[in-house]
């Protein structure tokens, strides 16, 4: 009997290791035909210059692509308004989405799902929609925000709000905070909403109300949802694109060049595909250690 | 049991109807031509129609699919999709360094075999503009149009302001300065330079006016010596009017954050009296209700090293992949868009200075800006094509952020020259 329940035992253990195998198998081929293998080929690539007009004709330049990179300018141009955009979406996105997601659930009494929904919609928009919608706001011919400002007794910038290098950066992470700090709000607020009510039961009676309730209570207990925004925030923030690239094309003069549209300039404009792959390269760095972070966090949470 | 039998008898009939729907297929054996051009011209829908109609009248195993896209993400495409498999046939393009280099990377095909046959291009147009799209004596592209520009005005503002228009480019201030005086709030030339290729046109024009066609040539194509390259004073001498037509207050503020298209709109509501518009311009300017405008050449500049009568002009038209499947054909295709009828056709139905200019004077009702691009370009003495399709892609880059750079002041025009320098050196080292 025991020889027999050994026998069953390993063949459904085998069994299920065949089914596993199986069952992964679509996964592994669609993972290696659309990952591993562009992954590969980009490494490969940042090593060799060509161009997209070119691609019989690569030239071995071991590392020089990435030599190149840390001598380029605008690659750290790229690289610096990357961070920008981590920054100010962590605190407009995030901040703001914490702010609004407390309010929703224990600020007001009526109205939550209205708000909640109205909040969150931009979120359903495509960026590129979006993004046309903001750059007739910005216009600084017929756009609205001109207007307002104007209104109220203030000088428009004289570059445009994208035409001004100093500022254009800053424009477009607005618009991208209208967008995702919906998101972050309903993440935030299913967070919240877990937090037990005894506890700020338990926390009022010790004279923790309002503010102070929110900074020592709800903040820490919500401590491991907010690293998990942080991390979807930065991880979007290294990989934006459409944004910058329908607003300004990484202009003017390059002042918005993020790390996604150099990359496409240097490929497809400037026909530099190697040292594309190169930067495409630091990119997936950057995003894998991100992304393993992002891991590490969530097990947590 | 059953079950089974049911089963394997719809196997049969699946087995039995997939031959026999691959046999019906195969006995109607259709090719198919895809055509990529670029979206947004008036009448072209009808004008494809036209065409496949008319080609299946020759060649009725042929259909004809047209694709299009806009203009800026063209660019990127059809470099990516002529490195796949499934790109097209015959496709649209600039003829210039654009085109050449698709012609060196083996891209696209070499065309010239199909000059002479029955129907090819070759009867069609002349053999000088077959060489626009020459690279190393062989054709790679079929040219069905050219794009000119022109300053394009309100007459009535002019008469009712009594303003002249400008034969030369201290005129051409004087009028920007006139126009502010009239009232401040009028752009006398809306710019919309937010996609960096509306100066480009503009500082092209000026390198001509200003350097000479002559003096530009070994620097756009880096054949001048290290030691020369883009040297030559005149190019600060070229932006520095850039910065005087600002000065003059030709433009509006912010141009680097204005859309080209808002600008050809405040020219056709008439908000702003002039503008340096595409012959494409004077079909859009009548669609949004404006066709009493009139036009002007650049002006030139007197003491520039090239003459007034010098135009610009991009010839256009459609290349073949060299990895179509049906080479014959396509050429084919390319070349009958050029035939007389078709030629007509395209300058009736989508505006075009056809290159086929044979039946020209059949017309009907030809509008006057048509009639003016058509007479002006023949009248002209020579002409240059625009900087982004002309230079080579690093040194075209630069150039387009210089004009940004110039407008926002954050340059000055020597600094933007040394910068051009520059990559025009890197770019011949790697040459």
């Amino acid at each position: 009997m025991n020889k027999n329940n050994t026998q069953i035992n390993s063949f459904s253990l085998s069994n299920d290791k065949v089914s596993v195998t199986i069952l992964l198998v679509p996964a592994l081929i669609f993972c290696t035909i659309f990952i591993f293998i562009p992954a590969i080929g980009t490494i490969v690539g940042s090593f060799y210059s060509y161009s997209l007009t070119s691609m019989n004709n690569w030239k071995w330049v071991g590392f020089g692509n990435y030599v190149k990179a840390t001598q380029d300018e605008y690659f750290w141009v790229a690289l610096k308004n990357n961070f920008i955009i981590v920054f100010a979406s962590i605190v407009l996105q995030v901040g703001v989405g914490t702010i609004l997601a407390a309010i929703l659930d224990r600020g007001i009494k009526y109205g939550r799902v209205i708000f909640r929904t109205i909040i969150f919609t931009p979120m359903v928009i495509s960026s590129v929609a979006v993004s046309l919608i903001w750059l007739i706001i910005y216009d600084p011919n017929v756009g609205i925000l001109n207007a307002i400002v104007k209104s109220i007794g203030l000088s428009t910038p004289s570059k445009g709000w994208l035409g001004d290098p100093n500022i254009s950066i800053w424009m477009i992470m607005i618009t991208a905070a209208w967008q995702n700090t919906g998101f972050m709000m309903v993440l935030i607020l299913a967070g919240l909403q877990g937090v037990s009510k005894e506890v700020y039961d338990a926390a009022e009676i010790d004279g923790a109300t309002g503010v102070k309730a929110f900074w020592y209570i709800t903040l820490p207990m919500i401590r491991n949802v907010l690293i998990v925004a942080i991390l979807i925030t930065t991880i979007g923030a290294f990989k934006v694109f459409e944004f910058i690239f329908v607003f300004t094309q990484g202009g003017p003069s390059n002042a918005t060049q993020v790390l996604g549209t150099y990359i496409y300039l240097q490929a497809f404009n400037l026909l530099h595909m190697g040292y594309a792959n190169a930067l495409s390269v630091i990119l997936l760095i950057i995003a894998l250690f991100l992304g393993w972070l992002q891991l590490k966090s969530s097990r947590k949470a | 049991m059953n079950f089974l039998k049911f089963i394997t008898k719809k196997i049969y009939l699946f087995i039995f109807s997939f031959f026999l729907s691959f046999g019906f297929i195969t006995t109607s054996y259709a090719i198919d031509i895809t055509i990529w051009d670029l979206s947004g011209r008036n009448g072209q829908d009808e004008f494809y129609d036209n065409l496949n109609k008319e080609y299946k009248k020759i060649n009725p195993d042929v259909n004809i699919i047209l694709q299009t896209f806009e203009n800026e993400a063209y660019k990127t495409q059809i470099q990516v999709a002529l490195n796949g498999n499934d790109g097209p046939d015959v496709f649209f393009n600039w003829f210039g360094e654009d085109s050449a280099r698709l012609a060196r990377a083996g891209l696209a095909l070499d065309i010239t075999p199909y000059a002479n046959v029955e129907g090819g291009y070759g009867n069609y147009i002349s053999e000088g503009l077959s060489n626009t799209t020459a690279v190393n004596g062989k054709i790679y592209g079929v040219p069905n149009t050219s794009v000119s520009k022109y300053f394009h005005y309100d007459p009535a503002f002019f008469e009712a302001n009594s303003l002249a228009v400008p034969k030369t480019f201290d005129d051409l201030l004087n009028l920007c300065r006139d126009i502010r005086a009239i009232d401040s709030s009028i752009v006398p030339w809306p710019l919309g330079n937010s996609e960096r290729w509306k100066l480009n046109h503009v500082i092209t024009m000026l390198n001509q006016r200003v350097v000479g066609e002559e003096n530009t040539a070994a620097d756009y194509n880096l054949s001048a010596s290290e030691d020369e390259l883009f040297t030559n004073p005149a190019y600060v001498e070229a932006w520095q009017k850039v910065v005087d037509l600002q000065d003059a207050g030709c433009f509006q503020d912010a141009p680097n954050a204005t859309h080209p298209d808002l600008t050809r709109s405040m020219f056709a509501s008439q908000i702003s009296p002039m503008i340096y518009c595409g012959t494409w311009c004077g079909g859009i300017f009548d669609s949004e209700g404006f066709s009493d405008f009139s036009y002007f050449r650049f002006p030139e500049v007197v003491g520039g090293a090239g003459a007034g009568t010098v135009g610009f002009l991009v010839p256009s038209g459609m290349m073949v992949s060299a990895k179509t499947a049906h080479p014959e054909i396509a050429a084919h295709v390319a070349s009958f868009m050029v035939s007389d009828d078709m030629a007509l056709q395209a300058a009736e139905l989508m505006g075009f200075m056809p290159s086929n200019p044979t039946k020209i004077g059949e017309m009907s009702n030809p509008t006057h800006w048509f009639n003016f691009y058509v007479n002006d370009i023949a009248d002209k003495t020579g002409h240059v094509n625009v900087l982004d399709v002309l230079l080579e892609a690093n040194v075209s880059n630069a150039y387009l952020d210089m004009g940004t750079e110039i407008l926002n002041r954050t340059k000055t025009p020597q600094e933007a020259m040394d910068f051009i320098r520059q990559v025009a050196l890197e770019a011949k080292a790697a040459m």
